[in-house]
């Protein structure tokens, strides 16, 4: 029983590296060439909250840090701040599950909502201060709003799909014992 | 068990909490050292890009046009209304053809009476887009043509017809363009037939304004934009596009490379241009007189 769920314990830790690839590699198609008005949402943050108030122990701050880091690199933005911002968000999901696990899902929609406006509001805020070119607000709040707007489907997936569910009281957790 | 649990999340809890300081340390450097040195960290960054998107090619080519396949089958329900606009779009398109042919010939006998040989080495290096920018918030495009290829930074990029963007960013297998539509690409360009030198600023909207304008007045919607090569990084002469008025009265550029389907760049080969350094001197018996000299004098008389 041990050996099985420390191999789920590190596949899962492989998924979720693998599920960060794939949304990279989805950004990267060269299929938007022209500049447009609105974004889609930020897949890799929602996804990083859901599996973080989930199943923390599947998201270690390293593979965190690395996947953030990753797209800072592929997506030519700033590198390290926003890696920064949302792992320190994250971690914050993570001390917070255990009070969350209990309670609805409105619940959970508005305080990863909140933490994702304070990682892009901090984002925005020591961009400026470093003096670099901050994004434009319309592009940026779109991008925020299809996040939140996403959030929902995003843990429907996460849930249902990839059956990464809370810990419920007689589960095992990841080391084989009771949770 | 629940003993050796707690033990273990005891043990466990303050290195986790020593590790994530480090991390937030780490980034917080790679942030700042970006700050501090950019062009060191930018080239890492297309060193890491190099190593993983060409590796991602086999996988990203038929995704493209699966989905490609996709968005024409949407624009073949519009076939009829689609074929009656190319139906009237190529009667007009034949009576340029006219035009244009004779241009040609008129063009050619020219540059034959006045002997005229093209630039040889305005040679080109096509390479295929690889990936875009993934970001809404940058413009650029990432080619299969790099340092291997004796690629260089400045280099101008356009599809068959106009300008599209300049190199930056090159590593050995693959380079990356800014487009000009990105909010940092910044082109000086002259405006014919009136001859007013501009600046074609990107502003991460579909055609950008044209900055810099000595005289608005005498630029008009439908001009010419051509790149100047002012600054000596571009080559002259490139078309950029046409100029247009925006709602607003602004005057922007209306791109003449097609934007919508990128897929085969050219990027030109530049080896800068000719530069006048010396200013007029005039030859006498005992050698050049200075050129100073002359200016003083001029001055002097009024």
């Amino acid at each position: 029983m041990n050996d099985l769920s420390q191999t789920r314990l590190w596949l899962m830790r492989a998924a979720f590296l693998f599920l960060a690839l794939v949304i990279l590699f989805f950004h990267l198609l060269p299929l938007t060439t022209t500049p447009s008005r609105w974004t889609g949402p930020d897949l890799l943050l929602a996804f990083a909250c859901a599996w973080s108030l989930r199943r923390p122990e599947y998201v270690p701050a390293l593979a965190l840090a690395l996947a953030f880091l990753m797209a800072d690199l592929l997506l030519q933005r700033p590198p390290g701040l926003w890696a920064l911002l949302a792992l320190m968000g994250c971690e914050n999901l993570k001390s917070r599950g255990r009070n969350l696990r209990d309670s609805s899902f409105a619940v959970e929609w508005l305080t990863v909502g909140i933490v994702i406006i304070m990682v892009m509001v901090a984002n925005r805020l020591l961009l400026a201060v470093a003096l670099v070119e901050v994004p434009h607000l319309p592009l940026v709040l779109s991008e925020l709003g299809m996040t939140l707007l996403f959030y929902p489907l995003v843990v429907l997936i996460t849930h249902g799909l990839m059956r990464v569910r809370k810990t419920a009281p007689g589960d095992l957790d990841a080391h084989g014992q009771r949770a | 068990m629940a003993k050796d649990r707690s033990q273990s999340s005891d043990y466990t809890g303050p290195l986790r909490r020593l590790l994530l300081a480090v991390l937030v340390l780490v980034l917080a450097a790679v942030f700042l050292l970006w700050r501090i040195d950019s062009p060191r960290v930018e080239r890492f960054r297309a060193q890491i890009t190099d190593r993983l998107v060409p590796n991602l090619d086999w996988a990203m080519a038929p995704v493209t046009g699966t989905i490609n396949l996709l968005r024409d089958y949407q624009s073949y329900q519009r076939l009829a209304d689609q074929n009656r606009e190319l139906r009237s779009e190529l009667r007009q398109m034949q009576a340029w053809k006219e035009a244009a042919l004779q241009l040609e010939q008129e063009n050619a006998r020219l540059l034959d009476l006045n002997n005229v040989r093209l630039d040889p080495r305005l040679t080109f290096i096509t390479g295929v887009v690889l990936a875009d920018s993934g970001s809404p918030f940058r413009q650029s495009v990432l080619l299969n043509v790099g340092a291997r290829d004796g690629l260089v930074d400045g280099w101008a990029t356009m599809d068959g017809i106009g300008l599209v963007g300049r190199i930056s960013g090159v590593a050995k297998n693959t380079a990356r363009v800014i487009l000009l539509t990105d909010a940092s690409s910044r082109i000086p360009a002259i405006i014919q037939p009136s001859g007013q030198r501009a600046i074609v600023a990107g502003d991460n909207t579909a055609a950008p304004p044209v900055d810099f304008l000595e005289n608005p007045d005498l630029v008009r919607p439908g001009d010419r934009v051509i790149s100047s090569g002012d600054g000596g990084v571009f080559p002259a002469g490139l078309l950029i596009g046409q100029v247009a008025a925006d709602p607003g009265g602004r005057l922007r550029v209306r791109l003449a490379a097609d934007y919508e389907r990128l897929e085969f760049l050219r990027v030109l080969r530049h080896h800068g241009n000719e530069q006048v350094s010396d200013t007029a001197q005039v030859i006498t018996d005992s050698g050049p007189l200075p050129a100073g000299q002359d200016n003083a004098e001029t001055d002097d008389q009024p």
